[in-house]
């Protein structure tokens, strides 16, 4: 790197140099003066800059600098006014060499460093640097001096010691001094920053100080209070005190706190009195805490607290209420606030103790508690039954300090819910047990709902909801039941439909049928409830009633009539038979006379039947055993049924108990009905089968005759008196009837119904088993 | 046969019988066969004749109207003339009567059922009352 070559015009003259800085009296005067300087400086850099100049006066340097170490950043202060100003690169080379060279005085040459190689003289001067170093050993900064000779002396040496020392000790009061400023500077600023006020008095209630919310709440600077009476304060709050400052009240007490209010503001002062700064002094410190706010917000914490209508509380764990709003107390019915909060929760409150333990452990374990259901006791010892809410708070340990809740009287709710649930339960019970088949159909006519019974008498759940139920009437019926469904759901009541319907085994019953609208809140019928009960037993016994009635009075009827025909018909017989035995009678005349004595004797067989039928005498009474006078009627016919294909079979109870009546009337009956079978087959033109069967049914002798010819064509009518099917020449259509009056007269009933196979019919005929005494009563009257 | 032996024979029969063309039937065939026959047309005239009369035997419906019945007749004969018990023939136009049956199974008396033929009843008559 070449060396640059000074330049004339920078030249550093020797000469001037000396002309420059006037020479003091004495290097001592000058210390004197620097200290004195030091002591009374209060900015630091013009100090600095009177300290180089005089430094560099002092040791005859052409320019002088102090540099001062701020962490990484240096400050550099030089010589104002002086011969040789520094530019910055040179100022940066200073520095450089300054914070290289911390520990001894140096000597360095110019010439090293290019930047200052350029400066007049630079050939012959060099840079002396000065350490100038705390007395805690830290290196504050340098003193720094450019001159031309280039050694220093001893003198010099010292002096320059002496000199850093005054720099190092005038840089450590400015230091603090500043630290100090900084600080004081920070505390007002803080003070200010509150936004609580804040004023300070003295003994004599003078104010020493107040922060800026304070001042700005007056509208004013806060210098502008300081050496103002406390009195002038009063526009802040009246608070009633009659010493000079409103906010003092016990002036012996060093610490008080209370509440005032004005009308606007509430304020709680907080009051600290302090020694002064002379032994007689005393500093008062008011801190003004503007609360309106929050007693605002607790105003209305307590009033909504108190209006609500959910019970709220803050209890202990251990069982006391530390706080309950109104409705907690009209809840658990005590006359008072107090009153409650002195209650023992534990055991006033819960009905058992270990309830209470319960929701203790529950709240435990989960801390906070949702829609926790508890019933509780009110004071006059009636249940309450409550919805919670409940948070626990917990101390830092985690254990449960206070129990925070939410209360809910739903007393009336569960009372009604369990009123409900009775009810529906009843009605369920009544559902469920009735004998009837209860169906709701929709408007639709669809079932939507059937009773336990409807699926006791087998019906399927899928085959009836979702489907009509008109689909289950007999076809003939249909239209006559959708008409009452339309009529029910124009809100009209149906009763006593009695159709016909299809029963879950496929057969069909006799129903008796009601139809009621059921209407919703808008009064709308939305749906019809349907009750239903199988009547068709007792259609059956009405049916029968009213047959053996008619029976009984057609009995009278041909009784009387019989009777009554019998004594024309005995004339006519008898006239006719002395007619014949006239021998002077014509042959002619005798042929007809022979008519009339048949037709006579033919009239006298059919009253002789109706007779039969009619017949009210009682039976012989006798044990009878029915097998043994089937078997003896069937053989009566055997010739006819071998010799025209006709099967017969028997399945008979063979320990069949006797029954007790006529038997050779019961055979009658018997052969009756065989031959009717025997004709039905017959007709029927095929292989004709006859199956007789006996049973016990109860206390009852079943014989069931069953045959596959024609069938009949009204079961119901079989027995009245001349119904027949048979051709005229057959019988006197009453032997059928004939039979019915026998069965009747032996306490039994004889049934009539065409085959379930749609081929032929059974007759049933059903007589009483001889009781033990009828039949003990019957065996002794024999044995006589 | 000590009573039998007081009947007068050769005395009419008694014929109690309501029936007008009963009565004329009987009547013919009985004479026809050579008996004598007395009628009574209701049971209260048939008990005068037995009071006042003598008869070889009684022929009486059951059931007749009046205040006396054929039933009635023949207690009364049990009871006032038991000569003639074994000799009453009983007619029935309703065997079916429970008091009939009563009646017919107690005492063993003869009974016919109208309507009969002619020799139905003098069959009966005969082994009752004999040939006239």
């Amino acid at each position: 790197m070449p060396r640059p070559t000074p330049k004339s015009s920078n030249s550093f003259p020797r000469s001037r140099g000396t002309q420059a800085f006037a020479r003091p009296q004495g290097q001592a005067d000058e210390l004197m003066e620097l200290a004195v300087d030091a002591a009374e400086s209060r900015q630091l850099p013009e100090f600095l800059e009177r300290f180089a100049k005089r430094a560099a006066r002092m040791l005859e340097a052409k320019w002088g600098g102090v540099t001062v170490f701020r962490g990484r950043e240096t400050d550099l202060y030089q010589t104002a006014g002086g011969e040789i100003q520094l530019e910055a690169p040179q100022q940066s080379a200073i520095i450089r060499w300054a914070r290289e060279n911390r520990h001894e005085i140096e000597v360095l040459p110019l010439l090293t460093e290019p930047a200052l190689s350029r400066l007049p003289d630079a050939a012959a001067a060099v840079v002396v640097l000065v350490p100038i170093t705390a007395s805690d050993q830290e290196t504050l900064g340098s003193l720094c001096l450019l001159r031309v000779r280039k050694t220093l002396n001893e003198v010099e040496r010292r002096l320059l010691h002496a000199l850093a020392s005054h720099a190092a000790l005038s840089l450590e009061n400015f230091r603090r001094f500043s630290q100090l400023e900084r600080s004081k500077r920070q505390w007002v600023e803080d003070i200010d920053a509150i936004s609580d006020y804040i004023v300070v008095h003295d003994r004599s209630w003078r104010i020493v100080r107040t922060n800026r919310s304070l001042a700005s709440h007056l509208g004013v600077p806060p210098a502008a209070l300081v050496g103002e009476a406390m009195s002038s304060l009063r526009q802040i709050a009246e608070t009633g005190s009659e010493l000079p400052c409103p906010f003092c009240r016990d002036t012996q007490q060093a610490r008080e706190e209370y509440v005032v209010a004005s009308p606007e503001r509430i304020f709680l002062v907080s009051t600290s009195r302090a020694p002064g700064l002379s032994d007689d002094d005393t500093r008062t410190i008011h801190v003004l805490k503007d609360m309106t706010d929050r007693r605002e917000a607790e105003r209305r914490y307590r009033e909504l607290f108190d209006s609500i209508q959910e019970g709220l509380f803050f209890a202990t764990p251990d069982g006391r209420f530390l706080d309950v709003n109104d409705a907690m107390v009209r809840m658990l019915g005590y006359s008072s606030r107090e009153e409650l909060l002195r209650a023992d929760v534990g055991t006033h409150l819960y009905p058992v103790p270990a309830a209470r333990d319960r929701f203790l452990r529950a709240l435990a374990e989960r801390g906070v508690l949702r829609n926790y259901e508890e019933t509780l006791r009110r004071k006059d010892g009636t249940l309450l039954h409550t919805l919670q809410n409940i948070t626990a708070v917990r101390d830092a340990a985690g254990k449960i300090a206070q129990i925070r809740g939410l209360m809910l009287d739903v007393t009336e709710q569960k009372t009604f819910q369990s009123q409900l649930q009775r009810e529906r339960d009843f009605n369920q019970k009544i559902l469920n047990t009735t004998q009837s088949m209860i169906l709701v159909l929709d408007t639709a006519g669809l079932i939507s709902y059937a009773n336990r019974r409807c699926f006791e008498s087998g019906y399927r759940e899928d085959e009836l909801i979702g489907h009509r139920l008109v689909d289950w009437v007999e076809a003939s019926h249909r239209e006559n039941f959708e008409a009452a469904l339309e009529t029910t759901a124009h809100g009209h009541q149906v009763e006593n439909l009695e159709p016909r319907v299809r029963r879950s085994d496929g057969s069909m019953g006799h129903f008796s049928i009601s139809l009621s609208p059921m209407r919703d809140e808008q009064n709308i019928v939305n749906s019809v409830v349907v009750v239903m009960t199988d009547i068709t037993d007792a259609t059956l016994l009405q049916a029968k009633l009213a047959h053996s009635e008619k029976m009984a009075s057609i009995g009278r009827l041909v009784s009387g009539v019989a009777h009554e025909v019998n004594n024309p018909l005995a004339a006519i017989l008898g006239f006719t038979d002395l007619l014949l035995e006239n021998p002077a009678i014509p042959a002619a005349a005798r042929e007809d006379l022979q008519i009339i004595l048949h037709e006579t004797q033919r009239t006298k067989d059919i009253v002789q039947d109706l007779l039969s039928f009619a017949r009210q005498r009682p039976v012989q009474r006798e044990l009878v055993h029915v097998n043994a006078v089937l078997r003896q009627t069937i053989k009566l016919r055997s010739y006819d049924f071998a010799s025209h294909g006709v099967e017969v079979s028997e399945d008979f109870d063979e320990n069949l108990a006797p029954a007790v009546g006529d038997a050779q009337q019961l055979q009658q009956v018997f052969l009756n009905i065989l031959n009717n079978a025997y004709d039905a087959v017959q007709e029927a033109g095929q292989r004709g089968r006859i199956s007789i069967r006996t049973q016990r049914r109860g206390d009852l002798i079943e014989v069931a005759i069953t045959d596959n010819g024609t069938g009949v064509s009204d079961p119901e009518r079989i027995f009245d008196p001349f119904y027949t099917t048979k051709q005229a020449a057959k019988g006197t259509g009453l032997g059928l009837s004939i039979c019915y009056g026998i069965v009747r007269a032996h306490g039994g009933e004889i049934l009539c119904g065409n085959n379930e196979d749609g081929r032929g019919c059974t007759f049933m005929v059903r007589i009483p088993i001889a009781n033990e005494a009828a039949a003990a009563t019957i065996a002794k009257e024999a044995g006589r | 046969m000590s009573l039998q032996s007081r009947v007068h024979v050769g005395s009419p029969i008694l014929l109690i019988e309501d029936e007008p063309s009963v009565t004329a039937f009987l009547r013919a065939a009985l004479e026809r066969r050579g008996y004598a026959v007395v009628n009574a047309a209701s049971g209260a005239e048939g008990l005068e004749r037995l009071t006042d009369g003598q008869y070889s035997g009684v022929i009486s419906d059951i059931r007749m109207p009046g205040s006396v019945n054929g039933a009635e007749v023949h207690a009364w004969i049990q009871r006032n003339r038991p000569e003639l018990c074994a000799r009453i023939i009983l007619i029935s136009g309703d065997t079916a009567n429970s008091d009939t049956q009563a009646l017919l199974a107690q005492s063993g008396t003869p009974c016919i059922e109208k309507p009969f033929r002619v020799h139905q009843l003098l069959t009966v008559v005969e082994k009752t009352f004999g040939k006239p």
